[in-house]
């Protein structure tokens, strides 16, 4: 933090100071307030209203919209997909991108190359991606093909079966987002300042004793970042799910929350019972959010 | 003497790279090929190339990809250009003022981050609709406008905090307006943190899916990332040209990619090495 000068100059008077609100801070918080702001408040008063888009009488429901949800299996079933989806999105990039990381940690061209190579599907929409993931895995589809060449009888269902194809989605989420982790953990690596690594290797420190007690402190940033991005993501997938399989095969076998509140609300007409499902997502996503942002940023060494 | 590991590395590196590019090396490949030879050797490379399914992306009858290329090219311009200057004026006086309400203010603006767009969508929809910005464009700009706003004073936030303000004090004093002194003194320091802000929101802002398939409508055309969803049913039996349209759809990001790679690593590892 700067220090306090004695004529900043965002003081002086009230006149100046209200035409440097104006013109400075008021568009965007406008904006903000009135398209972020407004429709978070707004969702959570519909979600104690009976609104659907047909009947333009509107009542109070109370509570009842969100105890019926909690009475409805396929609410839970939809919580649970978003866990499960959720916990493999934070869990294997971050644990596979280390690793790569680790392995591709090194300064040449080829190396640089590679990294690219990782990044590249970060930067596709997500409809792209599931758009080529699908084309690969119908039954008789290109990794099908070449499990057949292996000696496998058939490959399996990836996207129709309903016991795979939460992990289906699952999987190509990951490898969209492996990249982003691999390269927030190199950039992390190289801040790990090189006398700590000797002074550790002088000690008689062996490899794995150095990441323990050397590398891995010193990239709690890099975990704080990857892991708070990877929730946010694997928390609201909507778009992998739509295109590969349409919350199915069956009735809401891979729908996830956002999947679902989009289904009742947006392309349905039951504004009502998505808005309180909505509600419960929101309060989901900022209490785990906090509680991981806590976690993490307790163990980060500041240097 | 060449140890063993300094043979592994590389070749085990390019191995998973290989198998990781696979996804990605079926696209590009099946593009370039006719139809029957996707099917009969999907792993072979395209020979001879055919440009036919470029051809059929480019010549479709409804121009769907012309028409949804300029949606997105004037969506993604307006919306980075009008995000960079909300966010580095609205970050800009909320790090510098010492007004109390700066602080929460801070706070809330950055809790928009988390936010899934699946929770606001609805509403959304009817506040542009009362305005009238229901289905056109300028509605999908001041959505991604708004939406985005919290990433980009995060990330001018975070950076104005390192500049120091004396400069902007001696330019006070002699007397220049405010906003001609941000504009000549200050934003000129902001370059880096301009150009990760750019870089990232025009990724995602070409990229995104549901607010222009929402706001935007059936009628009022589409974004080239909505116009893949849409022609996937059309090409269910023909893969090379929906390759190719998601190939097209894609290009230009990775265009910008390939021309800014440093500033997008950059940018991306600002926050993780503090």
């Amino acid at each position: 933090m700067p220090g306090s000068p004695r004529h900043h100059p965002l003081q002086g008077g009230w006149l100046r100071r209200a035409r440097e609100f104006s013109g400075f801070a008021l568009p965007g918080l406008f904006l903000y307030g009135v398209l972020v702001l407004v429709p978070i408040v707004w969702t959570i008063v519909l979600g104690f209203t009976d609104r659907t888009r047909f009947e333009p009488q509107t009542g109070w429901a109370g509570l009842g919209q969100f105890s019926r949800l909690f009475q409805d299996d396929q609410f839970w079933l939809v919580l649970k997909n978003t866990f499960v989806v959720t916990l493999i999105v934070v869990i294997v990039p971050n644990v596979l991108g280390l690793g790569i990381a680790l392995l591709l940690n090194r300064e040449s061209l080829l190396y640089r190359l590679l990294r690219s190579v990782f990044f590249t599907p970060v930067i596709l929409s997500g409809i792209v991606v599931s758009v080529i993931w699908q084309s690969l895995l119908r039954p008789d589809g290109v990794l099908n093909a070449i499990l057949v060449d292996l000696g496998v009888d058939s490959g399996p269902r990836w996207l129709s079966d309903p016991d795979l194809a939460l992990y289906s989605i699952s999987g190509i989420l990951c490898w969209q987002m492996l990249g982003f982790c691999v390269v927030v953990y190199i950039a992390g690596l190289n801040s790990v300042p090189k006398e700590l690594h000797e002074a550790a290797l002088m000690d008689g420190a062996g490899p794995l004793r150095r990441f323990r007690s050397v590398t891995w402190p010193m990239i709690a940033a890099s975990v704080t970042i990857n892991t708070v991005m990877l929730l946010i993501s694997g928390f609201k997938v909507y778009e992998h799910i739509l295109v590969l399989t349409n919350g199915g095969p069956g009735r809401n076998a891979t729908a996830s929350i956002a999947f679902d509140v989009i289904e009742k609300g947006v392309r349905g007409d039951r504004i009502g019972a998505a808005a309180a499902e909505a509600t419960i997502m929101l309060a989901i996503i900022v209490a785990i959010t906090g509680v991981v942002l806590r976690l993490l940023q307790r163990r980060e060494v500041h240097v | 003497m060449i140890s063993r590991f300094q043979v592994v590395r590389p070749v085990f590196a390019v191995a998973l790279t290989a198998l990781f590019f696979f996804p990605i090396y079926i696209v590009v490949t099946g593009m370039l090929k006719p139809a029957d030879e996707i099917q009969s050797s999907p792993l072979g490379l395209p020979a001879p190339l055919t440009g036919e399914n470029l051809e059929a992306v480019f010549g479709r009858e409804d121009g769907l990809f012309w028409s949804s290329l300029v949606n997105s090219v004037q969506i993604t311009v307006l919306s980075v250009l009008l995000l960079t200057l909300s966010s580095a004026m609205l970050a800009h006086y909320l790090v510098r003022s010492k007004a109390r309400w700066t602080k929460p203010a801070m706070l809330m603006l950055l809790s928009g981050l988390m936010i899934p767009p699946a929770v606001i969508l609805q509403p959304v929809t009817q506040v542009l609709d009362a305005v009238g910005l229901m289905n056109t464009l300028p509605g999908v700009v001041l959505s991604n406008v708004a939406y985005y706003l919290p990433f980009g004073v995060f990330v001018f936030a975070g950076f104005i905090g390192t500049v120091p303000v004396d400069i902007e004090e001696a330019a006070g004093i002699d007397g220049a307006s405010r906003l001609r002194m941000f504009w000549q003194v200050v934003f000129p320091t902001l370059r880096p943190a301009a150009a990760s802000v750019m870089i990232f929101l025009g990724v995602w802002v070409w990229n995104d899916f549901l607010s222009p398939l929402v706001i935007l409508g059936p009628e009022s055309g589409t974004t080239v990332t909505v116009g893949v969803y849409r022609s996937v049913g059309e090409y269910s039996t023909n893969f090379g040209t929906l390759y190719a349209f998601s190939f097209l759809a894609s290009l230009p990001v990775l265009l910008f990619f390939v021309a800014l790679q440093k500033q997008f690593v950059a940018g991306l590892t600002a926050g993780s090495v503090k």
